[in-house]
């Protein structure tokens, strides 16, 4: 027997899930510490220390292939697409389309704002367009995160998410369709570029009416049991992911569209804990760390002004669509302004989209990609903080957390 | 500061008062969303008044002052359906009931207006309890002296209002077992419980300017008491009842209310005695606790029965005064619920078949609001 039979080898071989492991505790433990000392929301520090180890920054984890945080990024933000489009009533839309307009014209001036600016500087078209759809998207992860942990609630609460969802359909639809534009632009026939937006539309609804149909009747069986409830929920949401990939549909649409089905169709209002449970919000935090360790900012060297242009358009556009119907739409001024700012945030589902436009064209993921990819790390570390100060200044959130 | 000089009034004109819950669609639970509806009512043309309450989660429907059913079932209906309509606009319910079955006190803002922050720092986390929803009844009378009599004579009754109103057994999660818990919130407020034994408004003066100069009090406003004299409208104020569940009964206990105040100055007619307070706080715990099954005991013949007899007879002995008063619909809601049960029954009922209070505030909300 050998002193290396059983004691280990110096240097250590180290697997990279022992440096995630760690960075779990540390994330975490910088996130309680920016909400005891500064107030600022959680998700900044897994964002940032996910960021600052990871191999963009000072490299302390190697970088990891897309593939092995996919499966935890899918789930959470299946969960909280999920958890998003059940919180949203659509029948609200019915009863004061001033929100729907709202919803439109915001959605609508962020795409033609962008567009504009990317084709006066001479960008493609095609391009301009499937990056200006991207751009709709408010992140939901960031939002249904923000506004769990500051338990707020109100109209600029409700509004907040009630827009994000439809702003990530609205993103998810213009971003096929214009992804299909660009194919056309490469030199496909006139019938695949409709049918294949088509397609997604249709299957999604069809993938989403059956996962809310299934849902709702293992709720009925199982009632509130929370444990057994979020277990078989996780195991769904995943298979509808994969189901969806498969299918060459979009889970972000799927999930989202899963959740609105299951609240527009229910007779009473059901209420799950967060993340449906504590297994769901580690993933949540896992997700948010993974994001910071994928978060590129050499997009910033290369354009660094079309970078905050692109920032700067994109939040003129959104807060003064919101503003602009305000009024009308039975809110204050403040509350106006409020919601306009909390619908800053990108994070999962832009990174998602633009991933997905990157595999397919190489030349924008050199390009544009990183552009966006830096425009993503900028807003998932500021667009929390922009979230929890809007529903703070709408006085939404409780009043001993003022203190 | 001096009290006020009584007004005159029609005598048997009546104004109601009531609190309703401001409710989020998505769990029933309660919103700080009084300014939203207030801006959004503040455009449309109604009748009365709707304000602002103590916490940012109730808001106050005024009646104009009213003499018979009909006209104030129709302008509660107005006013109903004004709130009812920004509710759905803005995405929030609007219920009647007196506590929200769940709602935890803490968790409650106060309204931004100076009177509603003086009070939250005078009386601390008791402001916040207070969120509760009651109806307040005004009855117009003649003069002052008149309405200290009426006053008195009325407090005799206070049980068969609470009973007829009840509506909040469940507070914070749970069932109490009272009919009316709502009253116990009230009953924690120094000045609450009921006016002092006098009889001529002089005295009512001397004994407010002694109450002032010790500094206790400031206004009338600061007596939480279960009837109080309001000079300024030249009424008496009936506060005990809990907000029911729909407006059509709010408006039959006010009419019930005002039968009985006719009948005491019209046909009643013998004084009030101090001793009649004797049974007062036994009389009224039991109408909270038990409802219409609660003990009444008669201060003057000392007889018990239960506060469901004690409202039957009271019925066939203001049938006449209802008939004049055109009021023998109401006379009939408040027969119903004698026969059909209070808020609180109705409650209970539905909470056995749904299991969850969630549940139960969306079916409470819609009972309200139901155009």
């Amino acid at each position: 027997m050998t002193w290396s039979d059983y004691l280990p080898i110096w240097p250590l071989a180290i697997t990279p899930a022992l440096w995630i492991a760690l960075t779990l505790v540390v994330a975490v433990l910088v996130g309680e510490a920016l909400v005891r000392h500064l107030r600022l929301p959680r998700i900044v520090g897994y964002v940032g220390v996910g960021l600052l180890l990871g191999p963009h920054a000072f490299g302390l984890i190697p970088e990891l292939p897309l593939t092995e945080w996919r499966l935890v990024i899918d789930l959470a933000l299946g969960i909280l697409l999920f958890e998003l489009g059940s919180k949203v009533n659509l029948h609200w839309l019915k009863t004061n389309r001033w929100i729907a307009g709202a919803s439109l014209l915001e959605a609508a001036a962020t795409f033609f704002l962008v567009f504009a600016l990317l084709v006066w500087m001479d960008t493609p078209g095609a391009t301009a367009a499937v990056v200006a759809a991207i751009l709709i998207a408010t992140s939901p992860a960031i939002v249904v995160r923000t506004i769990t942990e500051s338990r707020a609630q109100g109209q600029v609460t409700d509004r907040l998410l009630l827009m994000t969802a439809l702003n990530c359909i609205y993103a998810v639809i213009l971003h096929k369709l214009t992804v299909a534009a660009m194919h056309g632009a490469a030199g496909t026939s006139a019938l695949h570029t409709i049918l294949q937006p088509l397609y997604l539309i249709g299957g999604s609804a069809l993938l989403a009416w059956l996962f809310g149909f299934t849902f709702e009747r293992i709720h009925h069986y199982l009632g509130h049991h929370e444990e057994t409830f979020s277990f078989i929920l996780f195991g769904m949401i995943a298979f509808a992911t994969i189901m969806a990939s498969t299918l060459k549909l979009s889970p972000v649409l799927v999930l989202l569209a899963a959740g609105l089905i299951t609240r527009y169709h229910r007779q009473r209002p059901r209420t799950f804990p967060p993340h449906f449970g504590s297994a769901g919000a580690v993933l949540v935090v896992l997700m948010f760390i993974g994001n910071g360790l994928a978060g590129n900012l050499s997009g910033l060297r290369e354009s660094f002004l079309l970078v905050w242009l692109l920032i700067g358009v994109r939040a003129v556009a959104k807060i003064s669509s919101v503003l602009a119907l305000a009024h009308h739409s039975g809110l204050s001024l403040r509350q106006g302004t409020a919601l306009g700012v909390a619908l800053m945030p990108m994070s999962s589902v832009t990174l998602l989209l633009t991933l997905e436009t990157s595999a397919t064209f190489p030349s924008f993921a050199s390009g544009f990609g990183l552009t966006l990819m830096s425009c993503i790390v900028i807003l998932e570390l500021i667009g929390p903080i922009l979230v929890q100060v809007s529903l703070r200044r709408a006085g939404e959130t409780p009043e001993t957390s003022q203190r | 500061m001096s009290l006020m000089p009584f007004a005159s009034s029609r005598p048997l004109s009546m104004g109601v008062e009531l609190e309703l819950q401001l409710l989020s669609c998505n769990d029933y639970n309660l919103v700080s969303s009084a300014p939203d509806i207030l801006r959004r009512v503040s455009k449309r043309a109604h009748p009365g008044e709707i304000k602002p309450e103590m916490t940012r989660s109730m808001i106050e429907i005024n009646t104009s002052v009213q003499h018979e059913y009909s006209g104030l079932v129709n302008e509660l209906h107005a006013l109903r359906d004004v709130v009812s309509d920004a509710g759905r606009f803005l995405n929030i319910a609007v219920a009647g009931g007196g506590t929200h079955p769940f709602q935890h006190w803490s968790e409650q803002k106060i309204f931004d207006a100076p009177r509603f922050h003086y009070l939250s720092e005078l009386y601390g986390y008791l402001a916040k309890q207070f969120t509760i929803f009651g109806q307040h009844v005004h009855v117009g009378c003649p003069g002052p002296d008149e309405a200290l009599h009426l006053m008195h004579m009325l407090s005799r009754y206070i049980p068969h209002f609470i009973a007829l109103s009840a509506s909040s057994p469940f507070v914070q999660g749970h069932d109490t077992g009272f009919a009316s818990a709502r009253l116990n919130s009230v009953f924690s407020f120094p000045l609450s419980g009921r006016a002092p034994f006098v009889l001529r408004w002089e005295d009512f003066e001397k004994f407010f300017s002694k109450m002032t100069s010790t500094g206790v009090v400031e206004s009338m406003k600061d007596f939480y008491w279960d009837i109080r004299p309001k000079p300024e409208f030249g009424t008496i104020e009936v506060r005990v009842c809990d907000t029911p569940l729909t407006v059509e009964i709010a408006a039959a206990i006010a009419c019930y209310i005002q039968a009985m105040s006719r009948y005491i100055m019209v046909e009643q007619r013998i004084a009030p005695e101090e001793d009649d307070y004797l049974v007062y706080t036994f009389n009224r715990f039991q109408a909270c606790r038990f409802g219409l099954e609660g003990v009444f005991i008669d201060p003057r013949t000392h007889e018990q029965r239960s506060i469901r007899e004690d409202i039957t007879d009271m019925l066939s002995r203001i049938a006449d005064h209802a008939r004049e008063l055109r009021a023998t619909e109401a006379m009939e809601r408040i027969r119903e619920i004698l026969i059909n049960g209070n808020g609180t029954t109705w409650l209970r009922k539905t909470y056995s078949r749904e299991h969850n209070l969630g549940d139960v505030m969306q079916l409470q909300a819609e009972l309200w609001m139901r155009a």
